[in-house]
C-alpha cells in the first residue's frame, strides 16, 4: 500500500508548528530544546517523503547531516542551559535577557 | 659570470656580517676586507674586456619591454669600479686598526660593504633606474655610516641632514628617468643615447637639470653642499671613502655618463661648469678659516670635485674624471694620514691643539706631505697633471672666467693644505691630549681594550702613496700620440669634445707656470702666517687672536645654512605646525569624532529593537518567514 506524499507533508507541517509553538510560549528551556528538535525531525519528515516520492537520494544524505547538527546543537544546547543554572540558578528564558540593549 | 661575481661579493659580505656579526666579532674586519678586495681583484681580471672594442654587458633580466636591466663594464665604470673596490679595500684593512676598540666593529664592515655593493650597483648598472636604485642605496650607507656613533646627537642630525639632501637629489634624477622614459621608451643607456640627437633643446634642458640636481646633492656643489663638511662626524675611515674617493665623485660620474646628452645642451654644459666653479671657491674660501683637521679635507674635497664637475661641465670630460682617479688616492690617503694623527691623540680634532707632531709621527707626516704636495699640484705628483689638465681645458673650451677662477683656487689651495701641515707637524705640542700613543702611530692607546698591530693602519697608507705619486703619469703621452689616458676611453666621449679653442691665447705649458707661481704663493703665505719659526714661537696667542678675528660670514659657512633653514626648513616647520595645530584636530579628528557620533546615535535607535527575550526573536522570526512565504505564495498566485 503506497502512502501518498502529502500525508507525510501534512504530518510534517504538524509537527513543524507544534515545535514552533512550544519555542514561543514554554519558558522551561528543556523544552524550548525538545521543540527545537521537534521542528528539525519535521524538516527531516519532509525531505525523507520527498526523496522517496521522487526517487532522488540527496534527501536522504541530507538527513542525516540534519541528524549530526541536531545533535551537536542539543549537546551544546544543553551546556549552555547548565551554564546559565549555575550561573543564575533558575531556568526561566524571560529571566536569562543580559543581552538586552 | 664574473662580473656579477664582482657586483654581488660585497652584498653577500654585508648579509653574512649583519646576520652572524656578534658571533664573527673583530675577524670581521678581515672578512669584510676580504670579499672587497676580491671583487677588486675580478675588476682586474676583467680590465681587458672593459676595455675592448666591445664593452662588457650582462643581461640581468627584463621587467616589460623597455625595462630591461643588466650590468655594463665599460671603461668609465671600470674606472669607477677599480676605485671603489681598490681604495675601498685599502680603507677595509685601515679601518681593522682604526675601529679595533669599537665594540660594534662587525656592524660597521656589514655597513661598509654594503657601501660598496650599493656604488657597484651605481657605476655598473646598463640603465638609468637601476643608477637612481644605486644612487639611493650609496645615500642609505652614507646616512648609515655618518651616523654610525649613533649615541652622539651630532652625528644622527649630521646623518639626517646629510640623508634628506641626497634624497632631494635623488628626486631631480627620479623626474629625469621619468622624462627620459617617456621620450624613448626605453631605460637603457645605450637606447637614451641613440635617440638623444632627436630630443628638443627644452627636453634636453630638463632631463640635464634633473640629472644635475641629483649630481650637486651628492657630490656637495652649492647651494647643496653643506651636509658635507657635518657628515665628517662619522668615522675618519668613513670620511676618506665615501665622503672623499668614492661616493661624493657620483655626481662627476653622472655628467661623465650622460655626456652624450649634456654635449647637445651648451647652455647646461655652462651651468653645471659654472655650479663646479662657484663650488671649487667656496670650499677653498671656507676650508681657509676651518680648525678642524677633518673639516679641512671636507672642505678641500668640495673644492677639488667642484675642479672635476666644472671639467665634465664644460666638456674636457677625460679632464675632469682624471682629476677624480688621482683625487682618490691622494684625498682617502690624507684622510687616513689625518685619521692616524686623530687615532693618536685620543680623537683630538683641532689643529689649534696639535703641532709639532713631526717628530712624534714621522709616518703620518710625510703620507700626510705627499698628498698635500699632490693636492696642490706640486710639479711631478699625480695632482699636477690632472689639476691642470681640468684648469686648461676650462680654458681650451672657451671659459676664459673659469680658468681663471682655477687658477687662484689653485693658489688658495696651496694655501690652506699647507696652513693645515705647518699646524699639525711643525712648532710646539699645543695640546693637552696625551701623546703616549702618539710614538705607536695607527696602534692603539693603552687604555682601549687591545690593539691592532700597527702596520694594519700604515700599510694601506704607504700603499697609496704609490698611485698618489704615479697616477698623473697616465696622461703623459711618451713619444707622441694620444697618451694612456685619453685612448684608455675609446669613443666613449668621441663627438663630446667640442673644443671651441682658446679664447686667451695661452699656451699649455705656460698655463702650468702661471698655476705654479699661485701655489708657490700659497705655500709662502702660509709659511709666514703659520711655518716661520717667530710664528711658532707664539703660536698659541696668535691661533687664538685668528680664532677671535675670522669673520662671521666665514664662520657661518657663507650662510648657506642660514638661508636654506629660513627658506626651506622654517616654512616646513610652519606648515607642519599648521597641519598639527589646524588640519589634524579640526579636521581629520573631527571627521573621525562625527563617524563615531552617527554611528552611536543609530546604536540608540536600534538597541531598543533588543529586548532579550528569547520568544520574542523566535516569534519575530515565525513572523518573518511567514510573510516571507506569504510573500511568495502571493506572486505565484499572481502568475
Amino acid at each position: 500500500m503506497e502512502v501518498d506524499v502529502s500525508n507525510y507533508v501534512a504530518l510534517s507541517a504538524v509537527m513543524f508548528f507544534i515545535g514552533v509553538a512550544g519555542v514561543i510560549v514554554r519558558r522551561n528551556p528543556l523544552i524550548v530544546l525538545m521543540a527545537i528538535e521537534l521542528m528539525l525531525n519535521a524538516a527531516n519528515l519532509a525531505l525523507v517523503a520527498f526523496s522517496r516520492a521522487w526517487v532522488n537520494n540527496a534527501g536522504h544524505i541530507f538527513v542525516f547531516l540534519v541528524v549530526t547538527v541536531a545533535a551537536a546543537e542539543a549537546a551544546i544546547g544543553l551546556a549552555i542551559v547548565v551554564a546559565v543554572f549555575r550561573r543564575a540558578k533558575n531556568v526561566d528564558i524571560d529571566e536569562v535577557a543580559g543581552l538586552r540593549g | 659570470m664574473l662580473l656579477l661575481l664582482l657586483w654581488l661579493l660585497p652584498l653577500g659580505g654585508a648579509i653574512l656580517l649583519w646576520a652572524l656579526g656578534p658571533q664573527i666579532g673583530r675577524a670581521a674586519g678581515a672578512l669584510g676586507s676580504l670579499v672587497v678586495l676580491a671583487s677588486f681583484g675580478l675588476a682586474l681580471m676583467l680590465f681587458g674586456d672593459a676595455t675592448s672594442a666591445t664593452p662588457l654587458h650582462q643581461l640581468l633580466g627584463t621587467w616589460v619591454p623597455g625595462f630591461t636591466f643588466g650590468l655594463l663594464l665599460d671603461p668609465l665604470s671600470l674606472l669607477w669600479a677599480l676605485i671603489i673596490t681598490g681604495v675601498g679595500g685599502l680603507i677595509h684593512v685601515y679601518s681593522i686598526g682604526y675601529m679595533w676598540a669599537d665594540r660594534a666593529i662587525a656592524r660597521f664592515f656589514a655597513y661598509m660593504n654594503f657601501f660598496v655593493f650599493a656604488m657597484l650597483t651605481l657605476v655598473l648598472s646598463d640603465n638609468i633606474v637601476g643608477l637612481l636604485v644605486g644612487w639611493g642605496l650609496v645615500g642609505l650607507a652614507s646616512y648609515f655610516l655618518i651616523g654610525f656613533w649613533f649615541y652622539k646627537p651630532s652625528a644622527v642630525a649630521a646623518a639626517k641632514k646629510a640623508f634628506v639632501i641626497n634624497v632631494f637629489g635623488d628626486i631631480g634624477i627620479m623626474f629625469a628617468v621619468f622624462a627620459l622614459y617617456a621620450a624613448t621608451s626605453s631605460i637603457a643607456f645605450a637606447d637614451i643615447f641613440a635617440k638623444a640627437g632627436t630630443f628638443s633643446q627644452g627636453l634636453l634642458a630638463a632631463v640635464c637639470i634633473g640629472l644635475f640636481i641629483g649630481a650637486a646633492a651628492k657630490s656637495a656643489q652649492v647651494p647643496l653642499h653643506t651636509w658635507l663638511p657635518d657628515a665628517m662626524e662619522g668615522p675618519t675611515p668613513v670620511s676618506a671613502l665615501i665622503h672623499a674617493a668614492t661616493m661624493v665623485t657620483a655626481g662627476v660620474y653622472l655628467v661623465a655618463r650622460f655626456a652624450p646628452l649634456f654635449s647637445l645642451s651648451p647652455p647646461m654644459q655652462e651651468t653645471v661648469g659654472i655650479v663646479g666653479a662657484v663650488t671649487m671657491v667656496t670650499g677653498a674660501l671656507l676650508g681657509i678659516t676651518q680648525w678642524d683637521i677633518k673639516r679641512i679635507l671636507a672642505y678641500s674635497t668640495m673644492s677639488q670635485i667642484g675642479y672635476m664637475i666644472m671639467g665634465v661641465g664644460v666638456g674636457a670630460y677625460q679632464a675632469g674624471v682624471l682629476h677624480f682617479f688621482t683625487h682618490a688616492f691622494f684625498k682617502a690617503q690624507l684622510f687616513l694620514a689625518a685619521g692616524l694623527v686623530i687615532h693618536a691623540l685620543h680623537d683630538e680634532q683641532d689643529v689649534r691643539k696639535m703641532g709639532g707632531l713631526r717628530q712624534r709621527m714621522p709616518f703620518a707626516f710625510w703620507a700626510m706631505l705627499v698628498g698635500t704636495l699632490a693636492i696642490i699640484g706640486f710639479p711631478g705628483l699625480s695632482g699636477y697633471f690632472s689639476k691642470d689638465a681640468v684648469i686648461y681645458g676650462a680654458l681650451e673650451h672657451g671659459h676664459p672666467v673659469l680658468y681663471i677662477a682655477g687658477v687662484l683656487t689653485a693658489g688658495l689651495t696651496a694655501y690652506y693644505m699647507f696652513r693645515m701641515i705647518f699646524l699639525t707637524f711643525f712648532g710646539p705640542y699645543r695640546g693637552e691630549a696625551g701623546v703616549s700613543g702618539a710614538q705607536s702611530e695607527g696602534g692603539q692607546v693603552p687604555d682601549h681594550a687591545g690593539h691592532a698591530p700597527a702596520w694594519v693602519m700604515q700599510l694601506p697608507v704607504a700603499l697609496l702613496i704609490v698611485p698618489t705619486i704615479l697616477a698623473g703619469y697616465l696622461n703623459v703621452s711618451f713619444g707622441g700620440g694620444p697618451s694612456p689616458w685619453m685612448s684608455f676611453f675609446g669613443p666613449l666621449f668621441s663627438g663630446s669634445n667640442n673644443v671651441a679653442g682658446p679664447v686667451l691665447q695661452i699656451p699649455e705649458f705656460a698655463s702650468g707656470m702661471i698655476v705654479l707661481v699661485f701655489v708657490a704663493a700659497g705655500i709662502v703665505v702660509a709659511y709666514l702666517r703659520y711655518g716661520a719659526p717667530a710664528v711658532q714661537a707664539a703660536a698659541v696667542e696668535r691661533l687664538e687672536a685668528e680664532t677671535r678675528a675670522i669673520p662671521q660670514a666665514f664662520r657661518r659657512g657663507f650662510y648657506f645654512d642660514d638661508v636654506i633653514e629660513m627658506l626651506v626648513v622654517k616654512p616646513s616647520y610652519a606648515i607642519g605646525r599648521a597641519i598639527a595645530g589646524f588640519i589634524d584636530p579640526h579636521v581629520i579628528d573631527a571627521g573621525v569624532r562625527d563617524v563615531v557620533w552617527v554611528a552611536g546615535a543609530l546604536g540608540a535607535v536600534f538597541r531598543r529593537l533588543q529586548t532579550g527575550l528569547v520568544r520574542g526573536y523566535a516569534l519575530t522570526i515565525v513572523a518573518g518567514a511567514a510573510a516571507f512565504i506569504a510573500y511568495f505564495a502571493l506572486i505565484g498566485a499572481a502568475r
